[in-house]
């Protein structure tokens, strides 16, 4: 695997990512929430502080305006209370007006006309570069009685400011003039003597210089590019940031302009005299932001102060990009410090997984690191060390274990060499006697076995041969079989010897009474086969303590006349093949298995063999062979497989019957020694009607 | 393999079921070994209930016939069928120990 994809699947990584996941997690999360409840606070703030801002520009101008309004209200209850009489009185008086109010720039007395209206009188003072100056308003083209600033207060009969103007007279300075009628009949409080009317006698009126307002309004400050604006009674702007706007154009104008029904409404409201704070976009800048507006009472007018949403969060996107940074900066530290400990923590557990790597390959004297720590980590390596350790004493016993089984299992191969030496493998038994052609075959189930057979001469013309099979398998199989067999040859053998002995005895005997009767000389006969049997399974069942018996079938054949003397005990029942019939099985006498109990007598039987007829012994490890379907082969099958063999001599009878049990296990266990003996009577001539004649 | 024991007079009657093989021959050892040791001498065993049995069992029966032979007693069977009386009669069992048709006649005996 790639470096990237070891490092990404350590676990150190691992630890790593997920922790500062979270932790990442965790502080945006905080963030974020911190910047939304700031920003919260903070436009709440907003509203209060737009409207404080504006109040006190409100009060500031208010400040100015209101004192001066009372000047010409002062003026006007003098001439009431009959104080200012006289043109020089009235200049004197306007004279020292100019003198305490700068701001004011002219006032006027302008009185009521008489009847006509020709009679105008209305001596004006006002500044000049070089000092007051005096003059009288009205004249043919100039009939104040008419102008706004004379009848709107005169009608109704209280103080009005006029709407703001440039004076071109007084060099293009921003004017408004309040006007504050006065009155005949009735005293200072308006109350009418019986039968008195009250009459407008005239109206005073002061030129106020507006110039101050624009410079206090344009300079005030809200924020980076907020600003404040100033609209008059009609909607005229007296102020307004973008030049060239202030007197041309009116709030509806604009909203007009831009299609602004939004505007518009403002506009009412503020000429209604209205106070709100609202969010508004604004035309001026383009930018987001709140607008409030408030009344200013003396003149009628209204202000609006534009907040821009940016720079009122200002404040708040200033604290969150420095916690952002700050976070930032620690994330990365809290990263770093996490990978280190990561490693820290995941080293040792790597070291641990090469060195089990190591030991997994084969090498168990792999030095594990070396671990102090009593953590996890330390207990997995103490685990594994003693896991190590086991491991080694493991393989060391098995090493053993496996060497005294070889040990053993070579003695089983030389005990098998041994054992298969005892049978006899001579095949002709008798080279130069053709009455017999004889052949045996036994593949034991493991490398020692019970299974047995034998064949010998017992006289001149007597043959015996036999199969066995010991109760069991393995090694005591295997020493009983040995003892079996060899106590068999030997009874038989002596037996052969003792009746060989006889028989020689009576020969004298016999010589008397030849000449009578010549034909009633016994004749010689081999050992029986019962006998030979009872014998053995005496000296067999004497000291066996293990109760282990064999079961045997003993046959003897005379050669010259083909009769056949045979003895069973508990042995398969034979196959007899007579030539050009099907095979049949011997009956069996049902006498006991060899070496169980001392004492049985063993039934004689006896056929005669013609020429060519055969027969076959064997072991149940052919008749109860079994196939991976768990069926047993049995005597039927048996039957079949030696049918038609008469073609066949006995070896290539046996070498056909071994094939057919093999086929018929089809690669099952052998769970038993298989035994084949198959000997065929060739008469005493040594030829079978079978043969090929001789060329 | 599995034991029933019933006492009849001088006779214990022990029915075996089962299998008696290699594995489970040493399973009546230690039956027959118990009931041996316990003073019985006449033993009668109904393989009625037993479905087969191996070389192994044939030493397993001869060495109990052995011991009680030793102690003055005998050993008889009652009930074989099928691959057990095959067994028997092949391996010339029943010629060398006494084998009834029923339990009732094993018992009949003096």
């Amino acid at each position: 695997m790639s470096r990237l994809e070891k490092l990404t699947q350590g676990l150190a990584f691992r630890l790593s990512a997920w922790t500062l996941t979270a932790a990442g997690l965790v502080f945006v999360l905080m963030s974020a929430a911190t910047y939304l409840m700031a920003r919260e606070a903070l436009l709440k703030n907003a509203e209060a502080n737009a409207r404080t801002l504006a109040q006190a520009i409100v009060m500031r101008i208010e400040a100015r305006l209101a004192p001066i309004s009372r000047v010409p209200q002062g003026v006007a209850y003098e001439l009431e209370d009959g104080e200012l009489s006289g043109e020089p009185a009235i200049f004197k008086r306007q004279r020292r007006v100019l003198a305490d109010n700068e701001e004011i720039f002219g006032m006027a007395v302008a009185f009521e006309p008489d009847g006509s209206g020709d009679q105008q009188y209305a001596p004006y003072t006002f500044r000049s570069p070089l000092g007051p100056k005096t003059t009288h308003l009205g004249g043919p083209g100039y009939r104040y009685h008419n102008m706004d600033w004379y009848q709107i207060p005169r009608e109704l009969g209280r103080m009005v400011w006029s709407e703001p103007y440039f004076d071109e007279g007084g060099g293009g300075v921003l004017m408004a003039t309040c006007s504050v009628p006065f009155f005949t009949g009735g005293d200072a409080n308006g109350t009418l003597r019986h039968g008195e009317d009250r009459r407008v006698a005239g109206v005073v009126t002061a030129d106020v210089s507006l110039e101050w307002l624009t410079r206090l309004v344009a300079s005030v400050r809200v924020l980076d590019t907020g600003y404040a604006s100033l609209i008059s009674r009609n909607g005229t702007y007296l102020t307004h940031p973008k030049s060239g706007v202030a007197f041309n154009e009116t709030i509806f104008s604009r909203a007009e302009e831009h299609d602004d029904a939004r505007l518009r409404e403002i506009g009412r409201d503020m000429l209604r005299g209205g106070s709100r704070f609202i969010p508004y976009t604004s035309r001026h800048t383009g930018k987001p932001g709140f607008l409030t507006y408030m009344p200013l009472p003396t003149m009628g007018w209204s202000l609006a102060v534009f907040s821009p949403r940016d720079e009122l969060l200002a404040d708040v996107q200033r604290q969150a990009l420095v916690t952002a940074a700050l976070g930032g900066g620690g994330f990365l530290l809290l990263a770093a410090l996490i990978g280190l400990l990561a490693r820290t923590v995941t080293r040792p557990l790597g070291r641990l997984a090469a060195a089990a790597c190591e030991v997994a390959g084969g090498n168990l004297e792999a030095r594990l690191p070396e671990t102090a720590s009593r953590d996890e980590v330390g207990e997995l390596t103490a685990s594994f060390a003693h896991m190590q350790t086991s491991l080694r004493d493991y393989i060391r016993d098995l090493t053993q274990a496996t060497a005294s089984r070889e040990r053993m299992e070579s003695e089983l191969r030389i005990a098998h060499d041994i054992q298969m030496g005892i049978l006899p493998k001579l095949f002709p038994p008798l080279p130069d006697r053709h009455e017999i052609d004889l052949y045996a075959s036994l593949s034991p189930a493991r490398e020692v076995g019970g299974d047995f057979y034998d064949f010998f001469p017992v006289g001149r013309d007597q043959f015996c041969f036999l199969v066995g099979d010991v109760s069991g398998k393995g090694v005591p199989a295997a020493f009983y079989m040995a003892v079996a067999k060899t106590l068999l040859k030997s009874v038989a053998e002596s037996a052969a010897g003792a009746g060989q002995r006889r028989t020689d005895d009576r020969g004298g005997e016999r010589a008397v009474a030849a000449a009578e009767t010549a034909a009633a000389a016994p004749p010689r006969r081999g050992p029986e086969p019962a006998r030979i049997l009872g014998r053995v399974n005496d000296d067999l069942a004497k000291d066996n303590d293990s109760c282990m018996f064999v079961t045997i079938f003993c046959a003897v054949l005379d050669m010259n006349t083909g009769e056949l003397r045979f003895a069973s005990a508990g042995h398969n029942p034979p196959l007899i093949l007579r030539r050009g019939a099907a095979p049949e099985y011997l009956p069996a006498p049902g006498d006991p298995v060899a070496g169980a109990l001392p004492g049985v007598t063993y039934t004689s039987g006896a056929l005669t063999l013609a020429s060519g007829d055969a027969i076959l012994l064997y072991t149940d490890g052919v008749t109860e062979a079994m196939n991976p379907a768990q069926e047993l082969l049995g005597e039927p099958r048996l039957l079949e497989l030696a049918a038609g063999a008469d073609g066949l001599d006995a070896r290539g009878l046996c070498e056909r019957l071994a094939e057919g049990v093999q086929a018929f296990a089809a690669g099952a266990d052998q769970s038993d020694d298989i035994t084949l003996l198959v000997l065929r009577f060739r008469g005493a001539d040594g030829t079978t009607p079978d043969d090929t004649p001789a060329a | 393999m599995e034991f029933t024991n019933e006492k009849c007079g001088a006779f214990l009657v022990l029915v075996i079921s089962g299998r008696m093989d290699t594995l489970t021959a040493r399973e009546f050892d230690a039956e027959a070994d118990k009931w041996i040791k316990a003073g019985e001498k006449r033993l009668v065993l109904d393989l009625a209930q037993l479905a087969y049995i191996s070389s192994a069992g044939l030493r397993s029966i001869l060495a109990a016939a052995k011991q009680l032979k030793a102690v003055g007693g005998d050993l008889a069977f009652c009930g074989l069928s099928g691959l057990v009386a095959e067994v028997f009669t092949v391996s010339g069992f029943a010629k060398l120990l006494p084998v009834f048709a029923t339990r009732e006649e094993a018992l009949a005996r003096a």
